[in-house]
């Protein structure tokens, strides 16, 4: 059995001892005037900054945000429960911060950089202020690498640049937050070795999750962690039975660790999920701090709050490294009204949307991606070259396809070149359907969409497309394998690759007819 | 929120007028004792800030109480409180008053509490000690306090310089806490 001398105890009680030092401390305090709903209001602390830490008694933290003629108004962290009137408060002289570091990853952490998993603590040795003023224009460059996001439609019509604010919108159950963990999935490439050679730098990823049900979260925690991609993913969670304020400042967590990645020239994206109920946090507190509402009650800086976040996002100047902290927040429409408050402010701030609907959702078109109205601002210098070439005509031919849509009921009644534009544009919709949790690579997607839009698949049934697809894949993969090989390392689709393409479609398209 | 601005104004200007009457030191006085009275009735507090009372009534009362202990001039800027209607700010005006004569002297009031009481030779090193820290004029309140168990804390303003055992024991709790010491 082991045993404990008490001289070893000892010597461990002296080490610890010796670097205490017990000199006159001092601190600046105050006083609780008023607690209540997760507010507090003190009087004193003279010289308190916003956004500086403050301790209250029962190790509650709070954090001021309102400096007014003889108060301090200021959010708790904790339960407001613990904070009584009279209380004495006393200030920490530093402003809201969280540790970072590479040893967040695997880890599910609380806004305040507190692990909420129960793997035990995180030893980082930096600590940076969750509120960060962002990058001049001198730090920046424009964004010309891609995120792939291993959805077809994303990545061949809306493409995404690192560096890039791209907003996911749209009713909730349109599977907003699906297309962002896909993405998360799909950056389990950029760690492997081969991309490594090919040049692709990794991308971290966080996964900010507002006001969300815990159990959501440990659902989306898991599967992550069962595909492997949890190894290079934080999840920040402020969950909705956390204090408002703490829902407040997770999207600023979540970017300050992110910032960590971009200043250190690594890569990482974040998702917010979402900035509408971020919002609804800092409605509540703002109102609760008697700041005056606005429209739809929200305070009159609210656009603030989520340009100043959303701005966050850069990509680096080769000078500082070239790292890039891209954003992917998500906002949820009620019935689809893109009009209000909230959707117009982060529409307008961001570098385009991905818009979701339902109605799309519901006819089985999965990701319910309206490829009409999402846009991409500035991922189109970011796109590989072969994927630039393929989906020129993407757009172009679904959007020909919506017009006659209406049309298709009139079936054989139709001319012979309309007939030909709703079958190009039925099995265009049925290849940009996907799984969920199914990304695919991107010489795959290049081939797939050079299938498509060069009428090679107009001769497949509809519902065999998506059993043509796979096949086609695996068998290119086994007969014409330097096809994907040249996509992947010149990042171009080169005649020889074309005509290879081709002729395995040909080929393929034979047997499949004789089969079906 | 706007009384405090209000009685600041009233007490600043007080305060002016009697620097130039030279009247300071016994306003000051007077002041003391206006705010020592109504700290401890809560009676004349209630009787100040009530509505029903008529103003002339409430004159009366304020002239009977104070007219023998303070100078005309206050009994003057009392009449003038209550024609404006602004006696319930009474209390905070005289607080408010004494802060902004000490201020102007270089003066500060700590609050210092200690286990057991000074004696007088201790008290006076200690204030000068104080004194020389701080560059200012001091005025002590010792408060005994055994709860600290030794030292002393002292209060300046929103400061405090914390000497307590008691802090001590609190701040190397915590710190063999996060030291996370371990027998392995």
């Amino acid at each position: 059995m082991a045993e404990v001398r008490p001289d070893e105890i000892s010597a461990i009680l002296r080490k610890q001892l010796s670097g205490f030092e017990s000199e006159v401390d001092i601190y600046d305090v105050g006083t609780v005037l008023q607690v209540g709903d997760g507010i507090a209001r003190v009087y004193g602390l003279s010289k308190v900054m916003t956004g500086e830490l403050i301790e209250f008694p029962n190790e509650v933290f709070g954090m001021v945000l309102n400096l007014e003629e003889d108060s301090v108004g200021c959010v708790l962290f904790g339960e407001s429960t613990l904070v009584k009137e009279g209380d004495t408060v006393k200030r920490t002289k530093r402003v809201a911060s969280m540790p970072v570091g590479d040893q967040m990853l695997g880890r599910v952490i609380n806004p305040l950089g507190i692990p909420i998993d129960g793997k035990g603590p995180i030893n980082t040795d930096k600590v940076l202020p969750i509120e960060r003023k962002a990058l001049g224009v001198i730090q920046r460059q424009p964004v010309k690498e891609p995120i792939q996001t291993g959805i077809k439609a994303i990545d061949g019509m809306i493409p995404i640049g690192r560096g890039q604010r791209e907003l996911i919108i749209g009713d909730r159950q349109t599977g907003k937050t699906a297309v962002a963990i896909d993405t998360i999935i799909n950056q389990k490439y950029t760690h492997t070795e081969e991309a490594k050679k090919l040049g692709i730098t990794p991308v971290y990823c966080i996964y900010v999750a507002i006001g969300q049900k815990s159990s959501t979260v440990v659902q989306v925690v898991s599967k992550l962690q069962e595909l492997g991609a949890m190894d290079y993913t934080t999840v920040v969670s402020a969950s909705a039975s956390e204090p408002a304020p703490l829902q407040y400042i997770a999207p600023y967590s979540g970017a300050t660790l992110g910032e960590h990645f971009r200043d250190n020239g690594k890569h990482a994206l974040v998702v917010y999920d979402d900035l509408s109920k971020q919002a609804a946090a800092y409605r509540e507190l703002s109102l609760l701090l008697r700041r005056p509402p606005g429209r739809e009650a929200y305070p009159g800086d609210v656009f603030y709050l989520h340009s100043r976040l959303l701005e966050r996002a850069s990509k680096l100047s080769e000078d500082l490294g070239g790292g890039s902290l891209t954003a992917l927040p998500i906002i949820e429409t009620q019935q689809g009204d893109v009009s209000a408050y909230i959707p117009t402010n982060v529409i307008s701030i961001t570098d385009g949307q991905i818009y979701l609907e339902s109605n799309l959702f519901n006819a089985g078109v999965r990701p319910a991606i309206n490829v009409g109205i999402s846009v991409s601002r500035v991922g189109g210098n970011a796109q590989i070259k072969a994927m630039k070439k393929v989906a020129g005509s993407l757009k172009l031919d679904l959007a020909q396809y919506r017009e006659l849509e209406a049309f298709a009921k009139f079936g054989s009644d139709l001319d012979k070149s309309t007939q030909k534009t709703l079958a190009r544009g039925a099995r265009l919709v049925e290849l940009l359907k996907q799984g969920q949790y199914s990304p695919l690579p991107v010489e795959k997607q290049v081939v797939s969409i050079f299938l498509g839009t060069n009428g090679l698949l107009d001769d497949v049934p509809v519902h065999e497309l998506k059993r043509f697809e796979r096949e086609i894949h695996d068998y290119i993969e086994v007969n014409y394998a330097n096809v994907y090989e040249s996509i992947k390392k010149e990042k171009q689709l080169n005649d020889t690759a074309m005509s290879e393409i081709k002729k395995a479609a040909q080929e393929m398209l034979a047997t499949f007819k004789s089969g079906v | 929120m706007s009384e405090y601005k209000v009685s600041r104004r009233y007490a600043l200007s007080l305060l002016e007028s009697a620097v130039d009457k030279k009247i300071v030191d016994a306003v000051y006085a007077d002041m003391g004792l206006i705010a020592s009275a109504l700290g401890t009735s809560k009676e004349l507090t209630h009787v100040l800030a009530s509505p029903i009372i008529r103003p002339n009534v409430k004159l009366t009362i304020l002239e009977e109480i104070f007219n023998l202990k303070v100078k005309p001039e206050t009994i003057a800027f009392l009449k003038f409180l209550i024609e404006k209607n602004r006696e319930n700010l009474l209390e905070n005006i005289a607080l408010i008053f004494l802060d902004l004569k000490d201020e102007q002297d270089g003066i500060v009031s700590v609050e210092v509490k200690a286990p057991e009481s000074f004696t007088v030779d201790q008290l006076e090193k200690f204030k000068s000690n104080l004194e020389k820290t701080l560059s200012k004029k001091v005025r002590l309140n010792l408060i005994i306090d055994s709860d600290i168990i030794g030292g002393f804390v002292a209060k300046v303003g929103d400061t405090v310089f914390d000497a307590s055992l008691k802090h001590q024991l609190e701040l190397l709790k915590k710190q063999l806490l996060k030291g996370g010491a371990s027998l392995n």
